[in-house]
């Protein structure tokens, strides 16, 4: 039963799937990155996925590795290397919770 | 291992079959619907091989349609079914003061057809899908029914109530149901029971009572079987079988027998609520009662028993249901190899998988997910991997168990990027939402990164 109540804490809690989907006024720096003003946390992640994939940012050796390129740095505090698994992590930065 | 894997509930493997067997005069009538209701309709579209004879709502172009296949109807001159057929797709795009005039051209133009009953119901179910509503509408349109000599008779009542319940107005379909019966012709069990069955899913169970209580009051209607069926398989899946007990009883006080159907969905109930032994009661009740156990009977019990973790009882009836000729299927064979997954024993059930191929049965994405689940965490991962690639190559979906499992298993094992792929697949075959898949990943890196630090400090 487990996996199931868990799943749908997430995708049926509103707060935490707002905090997901919703549209976001963005930084600067990460305008310039996605191109457009106002993006949702999941909509940047898929960008920033896919542009790592499409610039073949993985390393040849450790695919759980990714060197950022110039651009990529702009966005992920200036890290030359990061690892795959901090990704969310770091792109959550740019979204912090919103005080009511 | 006391979960289920969901790869199970959500495709629910016997219960599904199970339901669509469960009410099987529904289903006949259904199918006897068209024959005795729009058998014009339904046996003209293969004489026409043009289906959209109407593009546009307008009354005018529709007037001009049927007037060019008045003046070239060249060996067949037009009779009802035609008009019927062709009010009907009009219907589908005008409004309801458009279809009655334009039966009132057709019947103007080609003064031998006059229309019967069949077209006005066609009339009629316009009627009650219109919005906003009322039911006056209808009212009216049975008025006119009326004034032309068709005064409604059960197959109206039976469209009128299935449509307004298709548009969710079930009120309004119990108050013309009320007013109908009394003054023309009372609900057939057909109407009744589907009327059952649409309040069991929305509203009450008291409501549903009271409404059988009134209806026997009013009409003297006594639920049939079928109605039992009904009720003992709703009350089964909100695991009151406290209730189906009763129900049961109250069954065989007014003089019926249960048959296969109310005993496979009792036994549902009892394998909602994991209670193996209660599961192998029933089937013995059935035996002792002479009652027939069919195939969704053995897949319920098998899966009922394998979910209870009592694997070696279930894989006995493997043998047993093939002696009293049903082939297990992949429902069955599905359902066991949850069971040998659940106590660990994935190797096993990937063998119970070559050996069902043997025998001809097909494994379908539940098989696949339930095997993956297993492996996953049977810590089986390259096996896992191996089944992975060809689901992939199959285009098949993975369901949100199965996929959280292996994307943890792989986590676990320090390979990212490739839980990155499976996410990558997961959303692109459209398995999961972009939403749940993300979640999955995120909540299961966020884990990965504690447990990480822990291992370091």
């Amino acid at each position: 039963m487990l996996p199931q109540r868990a799943k749908k804490a997430i995708t049926d809690n509103p707060k935490k799937l707002a905090d997901l989907i919703d549209l976001a006024n963005l930084p600067s720096k990460l305008r310039e990155f996605v191109g457009q003003s106002q993006i949702s946390r999941l909509g940047c992640f898929m960008r920033v996925w896919s542009y790592i994939k499409t610039n073949n940012l993985q390393d040849a050796n450790n695919k759980n590795v990714v060197n950022c390129d110039e651009k990529l740095r702009s966005i992920l505090l200036g890290k030359h290397q990061i690892e795959l698994a901090e990704l969310p992590k770091l792109i959550k930065l740019h979204f912090p919770k919103q005080q009511k | 291992m006391g979960k289920i894997p969901p790869s199970f509930r959500s495709a629910t493997l016997p219960l599904t079959s199970l339901k669509t067997q469960t009410p099987p005069p529904s289903q006949f009538y259904q199918f006897n619907k068209p024959t005795t209701k729009k058998g014009g309709p339904k046996q003209i579209q293969p004489q026409k091989p043009k289906p959209p004879i109407f593009t546009s709502p307008s009354l005018s172009h529709a007037k001009r349609v049927f007037d060019s296949y008045l003046s070239n109807s060249s060996p067949l001159p037009l009779d009802l079914r035609h008009h019927n057929a062709l009010l009907q797709s009009f219907s589908h795009l005008s409004t309801l003061q458009d279809s009655f005039a334009f039966l009132h051209y057709m019947s103007r133009k080609n003064p031998t057809v006059s229309p019967d009953r069949s077209t006005y119901h066609i009339l009629l179910i316009q009627s009650c899908s219109i919005s906003p509503s009322h039911l006056q509408i209808v009212n009216q349109t049975i008025q006119v029914m009326i004034d032309n000599g068709c005064p409604p008779d059960h197959v109206t009542l039976d469209l009128a109530v299935r449509s307004l319940c298709s548009v969710g107005r079930q009120d309004d379909a119990l108050q013309l149901l009320r007013e109908l019966s009394v003054k023309y012709s009372p609900p057939d069990s057909f109407t009744f029971n589907f009327i059952v069955k649409h309040l069991c899913k929305t509203r009450a169970l008291s409501t549903v009572y009271s409404f059988i209580e009134e209806m026997g009051e009013l009409l003297g209607l006594k639920p049939d079987l079928v109605t039992y069926t009904i009720l003992i398989d709703n009350v089964c899946n909100t695991k009151n079988l406290r209730e189906a007990t009763r129900l049961l009883g109250v069954l065989r006080l007014s003089g019926m027998k249960p048959d296969a159907f109310i005993y496979n969905a009792i036994m549902k109930g009892y394998c909602v609520v994991s209670n193996g032994s209660e599961v192998l009661g029933v089937y013995k009740a059935m035996k002792e009662e002479g009652v027939e156990p069919d195939l969704v009977t053995y897949n319920t019990l098998i899966y009922g028993l394998s979910k209870v973790g009592r694997v070696e009882e279930a894989r006995k009836f493997l043998g047993v249901m093939a002696e009293m000729g049903h082939f297990p299927d992949t429902v069955t064979y599905t359902s066991l190899m949850n069971g040998m997954c659940r106590k660990g024993e994935a190797l096993g059930a990937l063998a119970l998988l070559g050996e069902m191929e043997e025998r001809g049965c097909s494994p379908n994405s539940c098989t696949y997910n339930t095997l993956l689940h297993g492996l996953c965490k049977g810590k089986l991962l390259e096996k896992g991997l191996e089944l992975y690639e060809l689901m992939k190559s199959n285009g098949m979906k993975l369901e949100s168990a199965s996929y959280a499992t292996f994307v943890r298993a792989l986590c676990r094992e320090e390979r990212i990027a490739e839980a990155y792929e499976v996410f990558d697949y997961a959303v692109t075959s459209k398995s999961l939402t972009d939403v749940a898949a993300y979640s999955t990943l995120e909540g299961t890196l966020k884990w990965f990164a504690k447990v990480k630090e822990k291992l370091h400090a």
